[in-house]
């Protein structure tokens, strides 16, 4: 990995100088004025010249991930203020969606278990976020955030304890049931979770005083609600992110890798199988929540309708397409859910199906099912992993 | 007539015993799928309630109820055969997840070609049985000639499969190469073919299953979700009775069936699945091979 990146030092840098420049020079044309636009500029810069130091990655790759997380956060968060409200709502969703998998993908990369009830989890962090917020409005959104992971967490560790200690299907299976049990759940504690009709948030989520006082004053572009939370929901995913990229790379990351591949090897060597597998689990069901609560948070309600099972299989189709097991597998997956209402409009429109017929409605399930089908037979690490082993046999054939 | 056949207590277990049948068979299923292949297959509803709609589609062109039996076995039979040759064969020795994810996109594909050609509307299978309950001294029995039919169709279902396992060279075929194949494949057994015989068995078992519960009045016909919630309550009782055990399968199924039926009466209609999932928390934390299994030490 050090070599590889010596060896990428200058193409890497110049990427990140056109990345920064082109910021400047937007920033310089727009008519949005302000101090916001300098910021990210100077972080841009800031980010690229600790990226160019090649001997920095290896003495602190936790600064350098910080780095290219910050990075990337910039550069996103810069892009929604040029989208349309709807474009910025799909990429908001997309975001919450790649924390969820993100989630999953560490759950099956690291101990080679998979669950099918990350839907319901989803539901646990929609609902408790509702709830808490309806009870307390005045809670910082970040606290409530936490509650709802931890929330999450909870039930990850009740459902993980007896499932993943076992061998076999069992963690599959339970969660599969919990998925289908989970609207029932909801509607057994109907006087706090709203029966069928759902939650409402008390109060639309808007940008404080302060971070609408560094714009352009007057018509300063937070003001509109749905920026405001898709620039939240692009920052949380970016922390979710860099987290999970330490943890990938931690003491209990390589155990979990090693559980993978060999558990014979990793028991023998001293490393707890169950207590390991429960804490990927339960790592992938508060995960889950944080992008639920992202949900309720983005469309400022939370209903029982979406946290069906089809919601989790879903999310089982994105990230096996997207690459399981990779952390760009999530934003790959993330992007296309974003963008999959869109898409399939599109494909109706252009084959001139009946959009209320049966086969357009259900068009959605037979492409992601069947699209299931071949990566898994043909490509079983998804797009991601398809990517890496086409990289690896361009960089085979050239020469030095 | 005796009070005591009409009371509440013996209505629930009759109702219990008939959604049982059904959740056993389903676990019957895929258990028998399990043992011989070690693939939990998550299609087991989807499957079956495919064959179905083939079968029952020809009502339309005034097929009795019997003829269109027959067809949807048959359509069964085909379906779990070409799944096994033509998706599952590839996946044997692969890592525990990708046969997961193939049968759950499997599920997705089936149920969704089903909405798009027969559409998500109930639609209302003809029963050859009266489904109102007889009445005794005035008061519901909870008991009905299709119930009746119901119950004793998956106690034939059980019986033939347990002899055709026990008692014939089939069977003992079978059961060989699920334990041993390699053996079983020097001594002479094609284990190829039995493994394809095994998914389309396990396949008839779960359209059976299909047709007795999209049939009954209890739930309100065929849709292409119908064997959803079956197949979460087969899968809690294959699991509580133990993956690898076909009795445990049943009675883990029928018990399940009783309890769940007790606690609509008595608690309400959503406690039910989530009495159903904390039974299979306690049982897996109790005993994680399964109630009904005896415990095999893993050799390394």
């Amino acid at each position: 990995m050090t070599r590889t990146w010596t060896r990428q030092r200058v193409p890497i840098a110049i990427a990140l100088a056109i990345v920064a420049t082109a910021i400047s020079l937007v920033s310089a044309t727009t008519t949005r004025d302000g101090v916001a636009f300098s910021v990210a500029v100077d972080v841009a810069i800031a980010c690229l010249a600790a990226l160019t130091q090649a001997s920095f990655k290896t003495s602190h790759p936790v600064v350098t991930r910080a780095a290219l997380t910050l990075l990337g956060l910039d550069v996103a968060i810069f892009i929604t203020f040029f989208l349309s409200s709807s474009a910025n709502f799909n990429l908001a969703t997309g975001a919450a969606m790649s924390i969820v998998l993100l989630g999953l993908s560490f759950l099956t990369g690291a101990s080679g278990q998979i669950s099918l009830g990350n839907g319901a989890f989803m539901g646990v962090g929609a609902f408790v976020m509702a709830i808490w917020a309806n009870h307390h409005a005045t809670t910082p959104i970040v606290v409530t955030l936490l509650i709802a992971v931890v929330c999450g967490a909870l039930v990850g560790l009740l459902l993980g304890l007896p499932a993943t200690r076992l061998r076999g299907p069992y963690l599959a299976g339970m969660t599969l049931a919990f998925a289908v049990a989970f609207i029932f759940i909801l509607g057994s504690f109907s006087s706090w979770t709203g029966g069928d009709s759902g939650l409402q948030l008390p109060t639309e989520v808007t940008a404080p005083r302060w971070l609408d006082g560094l714009f352009h004053a007057g018509t300063s572009p937070l003001t509109t609600s749905t920026l405001y939370l898709t620039d939240i929901a692009i920052v949380v995913a970016g922390v979710a992110f860099f987290f999970m990229a330490n943890l990938f790379t931690s003491r209990i990351g390589r155990a979990m890798r090693l559980i993978r591949d060999n558990d014979v090897a990793a028991e023998l060597v001293g490393i707890s199988l169950p207590r390991t597998r429960v804490i990927a689990f339960i790592v992938s069901s508060a995960y889950a929540a944080l992008g639920g609560a992202l949900f309720t948070l983005i469309n400022n309600a939370a209903s029982p309708s979406t946290y069906s099972f089809a919601l989790s299989v879903t999310i089982l189709s994105l990230i096996v397409i997207g690459g399981i097991g990779t952390i760009s597998g999530a934003v790959i997956g993330g992007i296309i859910y974003a963008f999959s209402t869109n898409v399939i409009s599109w494909i109706t429109s252009q084959t001139g199906l009946n959009p209320q017929g049966n086969f357009a409605s259900q068009l959605n399930g037979i492409l992601f099912g069947g699209l299931l089908i071949v990566t898994m037979l043909f490509a079983p690490f998804g797009i991601a992993g398809a990517v890496r082993m086409l990289w690896r046999r361009v960089r085979l054939r050239r020469p030095g | 007539m005796d009070p005591f056949l009409t009371s509440r207590i013996v209505s629930d277990i009759l109702g219990g015993l008939t959604n049982g049948v059904t959740y056993g068979m389903v676990a019957l299923s895929l258990v028998l799928i399990w043992r011989s292949t070690g693939i939990l297959n998550f299609a087991q509803g989807a499957m079956p309630m495919f064959a179905t709609y083939v079968g029952f589609g020809l009502l339309s062109y005034h097929w009795g109820y019997w003829p269109c039996v027959v067809v949807c076995v048959v359509a069964g039979l085909l379906l779990g055969g070409l799944t096994e040759r033509l998706l599952v064969r590839g996946l044997y020795g692969k890592p525990e997840i990708n046969p997961i994810v193939v049968m759950v996109g499997f599920l997705i594909v089936l149920e969704a070609i089903a909405a798009s050609i027969w559409s998500s509307t109930p639609r209302s299978l003809p029963s050859p049985f009266s489904s109102v309950d007889w009445h005794l001294a005035g008061k519901p029995l909870s008991l009905s000639p299709f119930t009746v039919y119901e119950i004793s169709t998956a106690l034939v279902v059980m019986i033939a499969v347990a002899a055709l396992f026990r008692f014939t060279k089939l069977g003992l075929q079978l059961r060989a190469s699920a334990l041993a194949p390699e053996v079983s494949r020097l001594l002479g057994v094609r284990v190829g073919r039995l493994l394809t015989l095994g998914w389309m068995l396990a396949t008839v078992v779960g359209v059976i299953t299909t047709i007795l519960v999209a049939g009954g009045g209890f739930f309100s016909g065929l849709t292409p979700q119908v064997m959803d919630g079956i197949f979460a309550y087969g899968f809690i009782a294959a699991a509580i009775g133990g993956l690898e055990s076909p009795v445990g399968a049943i009675v883990a199924g029928v018990v399940l069936g009783i309890v769940n039926q007790f606690v609509d009466d008595f608690v309400n209609q959503n406690a039910v699945i989530i009495i159903a999932l904390v039974l299979l928390i306690v049982a897996l934390m109790i005993r994680p091979s399964g109630v009904f299994t005896k415990i095999a030490h893993r050799r390394v």
